[in-house]
């Protein structure tokens, strides 16, 4: 079969990589009976328009953010607990649990689409202008994310307008001052310049950032059970490979950011007081899973 | 009287278009005084969008019965007015046969007949057809978004009614504007 | 055959959108993908949902609220203040009265229709030939898509998923490049055929020329301060500009009737929706070109002629000046940016924000362009002159908008300066 591929990142990125070493890969392993053609940088339309194409089985496969998947399936939402990984490689320990492979069990009957394994990208970091030496320096001021569930409960925890955004139109945002602040990750920091036009890089490592590699549950039903092991296993190794590209780089972007000479502060947990416990609360009710990921968080420690 | 039918439903159209014109121009409006007061609201902008849809859907359909789209009139402009008349027909056909098309697309995507079967069981409904258009959240502002898809529909038929009565009822049309 | 349906609808007059629709199904059908009809009115929809696109209702109230509320003839008479005392300096005044609009003003051809009715007569009364009269106030209307706003730049950057105000600033030098090009051809005619003189306004008429338009001149440094200094976004700046436009020709002009308004919305929703509906019809069929891979083989083809941007922009220019004598402005965006930008981007390495400027104002020009040149038959009609005694006027400038686009094509930095 000539399968269809979609993500959002540029050619270069990791995740566009993964996704043509995964497609050269099948298209070995099957002797030829299986391509894939690889539509980097929302070439077919956002995650959202992705994901609908993937339910109606007009795209095969996606890499997408795990947060494009978690306002369909609240469940997923647990991998934002803030603070649930200590630094980037627990995160990947957690991502490669069996509590968060069962996580994906659900999702073709929820959401039509069959999540063959985890990948990710860096921690959450904040990028500000401005001087931001406490939680209060955030309070009222405009911050741009990414629109799902979990991070939008946890800025407005914090008192911040969280404000959301799509990435090509962050830059720009931010050098003119339509908003005061963005949640993003060190390669992203780094790669597209956001430094430029901030006063203060907050290494915050707040939130785990993950991403699925997605089959249409409709195709999927119409592989034989060999295919179905063969392309699952593959593209659950690729995906998987990204976890370890994260952990080698991530140090080296931030190190790149601090030398940069803007102001350069590292805090944890305590620097945002009460608001975990309050969206640990929160989600308590929303996902069911956030109980059982907590515990594997402190079993990987 | 259909032609009558199809200009009041093309008036109605047009005013609804010109109200959510008037809806956008407020909700941007709103969103730079809300941030310039610190209090920036944050579906503001996903609600503007959905109002520019319904904006375009009614006026596209109202552009169906005033014949206001755009189109290259090289050739009809060049023909003897016999021959004008019958592309014009022709091309009367082509659009409803596309407004047939839409009805159909719509059709499909919100399986209304399988959600009926499935006793408005949304759940039951993706079960039975792995189709998710009644689970899909918009972003921001917490309602199913199967309700902004709905002005689909409204285009749908509005230029099923507009381009049938075109093709039905053609000497009236002259007198138009 | 999917192009052959394409190209015969297009000629039958089918509408531009519906055209669009047809050619994607018909491809769908005969790929044997009929999976996709299930996406097509979730397509139609979902390329709606940019924010930039809400910039283009919002540029077209502007300018309703501009028209009636008196603000273009005080521009004329600012702009009467700087140059209007040179020989020729009518054909001045209308250059630069022109790229004061153009600041204002996002689409060539409510340009030409405001202007032309403005300028046209009061050239012709000071003895100007008619035909260059017309010829200068539209040629000065190409001005509005490339000095921002611009709509077409908004609807480009929607379809090339780059940002708007980046696109923005990217028009800034070649428009006024442009602007210099038609100053030098008003200059050269003016050698050929004696222009009338012109006269300086007195310094109490010069004052309240300027006082009176400074409200209006409010509303482009709204808009291009807005998006430079980073107060709003662009379609914020539309918005912002529409309130001002609205309270300056209400209150301080006494021109503009609130009871008006319900007509002007409905002239906006009507004409906006004209155009969104092509950008629906067009993401439909830019995602089944790009799902069948359809840009990718297509390059193959150009490839294989040149591998050097320059000569391939070059083709491009010459097929797009054909293109656009038969299908005009944004509708042209709409139809060839789907197909070539991949090419321009993926084969060629050219930055999307220089590919933007020289595509939309090729086919911009398209507008002055025959037998199809709607900027042209609007610039006639406002001005009671003949289509051909337009075009013999012309020609300088569409020469001069050539050469600045061959300058455009082979300098990317004249685009890339102020991004
Ligand atoms: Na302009
Ligand atoms: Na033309």
């Amino acid at each position: 079969d000539e399968f269809r591929l979609g993500l959002i990142t540029p050619p270069p990125h990791i995740w566009t990589k993964a996704a043509e070493a995964f497609g050269a890969e099948l298209a070995e392993k099957s002797g030829g009976a299986h391509s894939v053609s690889v539509f980097p940088a929302r070439q077919l339309g956002n995650e959202a328009e992705m994901l609908q194409q993937l339910q109606t089985g007009a795209l095969d496969m996606a890499f997408m953010t795990v947060a494009e998947v978690s306002n369909r399936a609240p469940n997923l939402g647990a991998f934002y607990a803030p603070y649930l990984a200590n630094d980037i490689a627990h995160a990947g320990r957690i991502l490669r649990s069996d509590t968060a492979k069962s996580m994906l069990s659900p999702l073709p009957g929820q959401v039509g689409v069959v999540g063959v394994g985890y990948g990710m990208a860096g921690l959450r970091q904040i990028v500000s202008r401005g001087d931001v030496s406490s939680m209060a320096d955030l309070e009222g001021r405009k911050l741009r994310i990414t629109p799902f569930a979990p991070i939008l409960d946890f800025y407005k925890a914090v008192g911040a307008a969280p404000t959301p955004m799509p990435l090509p139109s962050v830059y720009d945002a931010l050098a003119n001052g339509q908003v005061d602040a963005i949640d993003m990750d060190a390669e992203l920091i780094w790669v597209l310049k956001y430094y430029e036009h901030a006063d203060t890089i907050l290494q915050s490592d707040h939130m785990m950032f993950p991403m699925v590699g997605l089959v249409s549950a409709r195709v999927w039903a119409g592989l034989s059970e060999q295919d179905r092991a063969m392309i699952g296993d593959l593209m659950a190794s690729h995906v998987d490979s990204t976890i370890d590209s994260y952990i080698e780089k991530e140090a080296g972007w931030l190190q790149q950011i601090k030398d940069t000479g803007k102001t350069f502060t590292k805090v944890d947990a305590s620097f945002f007081g009460d608001v975990i416990d309050e969206w640990n609360v929160a989600w308590e009710q929303k996902s069911e899973s956030l109980g059982d990921l907590r515990t594997t968080a402190s079993e990987t420690r | 009287m259909l032609y009558q039918l199809s200009r009041s439903w093309a008036k109605l159209e047009l005013w609804c278009s010109a109200f959510l014109a008037l809806m956008i121009t407020l909700l941007i409006l709103l969103n730079v005084v809300t941030r310039y007061l610190g209090a920036a609201l944050f579906w503001v902008d996903e609600l503007a969008i959905y109002a520019m849809v319904w904006m375009t859907f009614f006026g596209a359909s109202a552009a169906m019965h005033y014949r206001t789209s755009v189109s290259i009139t090289l050739l009809t402009d060049a023909v003897p007015p016999a021959v004008k008349v019958i592309i014009e027909k022709l091309v009367d056909l082509i659009v409803f046969a596309f407004a047939i098309a839409v009805v159909w697309f719509c059709w499909r995507w919100f399986s209304p007949l399988e959600l009926v079967r499935a006793g408005f069981d949304t759940v039951a409904f993706q079960g039975a057809t792995f189709n998710f258009i009644y689970a899909e959240p918009t972003s921001t502002l917490g309602l199913p978004k199967y309700m902004f898809w709905s002005v689909m529909w409204f285009f749908a038929f509005g230029a099923t009614f507009h381009s049938a009565v075109h093709l039905l009822c053609w000497p009236v049309r002259e007198a138009e504007q | 055959m999917t192009a052959i349906v394409f190209l015969a609808t297009l000629i039958l007059s089918v509408p531009v959108a519906i055209v669009l629709v047809i050619a994607a199904v018909w491809y769908i059908w005969e790929s044997g993908n009929t999976v996709l009809y299930d996406s097509i009115a979730l397509k139609m929809f979902g390329g709606l949902e940019n924010y930039g696109l809400l910039a283009i209702p919002l540029f077209m109230l502007t300018g309703e609220l501009m028209n009636e509320g008196g603000m273009t003839k005080r521009l004329i008479n600012a702009a009467r203040v700087f140059v209007g005392g040179f020989r020729g300096g009518l054909a001045y005044i209308n250059l630069l009265a022109n790229m004061f609009m153009a600041a204002i003003i996002g689409s060539a051809t409510a340009q030409i229709a405001v202007m032309s009715r403005a300028m046209v007569p009061a050239m012709e009364e000071e003895g100007y030939d008619k035909g260059f009269a017309a010829a200068t106030t539209a040629a000065g209307g190409l001005l509005a898509p490339v000095i921002p706003p611009s709509m077409m730049f908004v609807i480009y950057g929607v379809l090339a998923q780059i940002p708007i105000g980046e696109m923005f600033m990217a028009g800034i030098i070649p428009g006024l490049l442009l602007a210099s090009s038609f100053a030098l051809v008003i200059t050269a005619i003016g050698w050929v055929h004696q222009f009338p003189k012109g006269s300086w306004l007195t310094r109490r008429e010069a004052a309240s020329a300027l006082r009176d338009a400074l409200p209006a001149l409010l509303i482009p440094f709204s808009i291009i301060g807005g998006i430079l200094f980073g107060i709003a976004t662009p379609t914020e700046s539309a918005a912002i500009a529409s309130l001002i436009a609205f309270l300056v020709g209400w209150l301080f002009y006494g021109e503009l009737k609130p009871s008006h308004l319900g007509e002007m919305f409905k002239r906006t929703a009507a004409n906006a929706s004209m155009i969104i509906f092509m950008i629906a019809a067009a993401s439909v069929f830019g995602w089944v070109i790009i799902y069948e891979e359809v840009p990718q083989k297509l390059a193959g083809l150009i490839t294989a002629v040149t591998s050097d941007p320059f000569l391939f922009l070059l083709i491009v220019n010459a097929a797009l000046l054909v293109v656009g004598m038969v299908i005009d402005g944004i509708a042209a965006i709409i139809l060839i940016t789907p197909i070539l930008l991949p090419i321009a981007m993926g084969s060629y390495d050219i930055s999307p924000y220089q590919f933007g400027v020289v595509i939309c104002l090729n086919l911009a020009l398209g507008l002055l362009t025959p037998p199809v040149g709607i900027g042209l038959y609007i610039a006639s009609a406002m001005s009671n002159t003949t289509p051909g005694a337009i075009l013999k006027a012309l020609w300088p400038f569409l020469l001069a908008v050539a050469l600045i686009l061959v300058l455009l094509s082979y300098f990317p930095v004249l685009s890339l300066l102020l991004i």
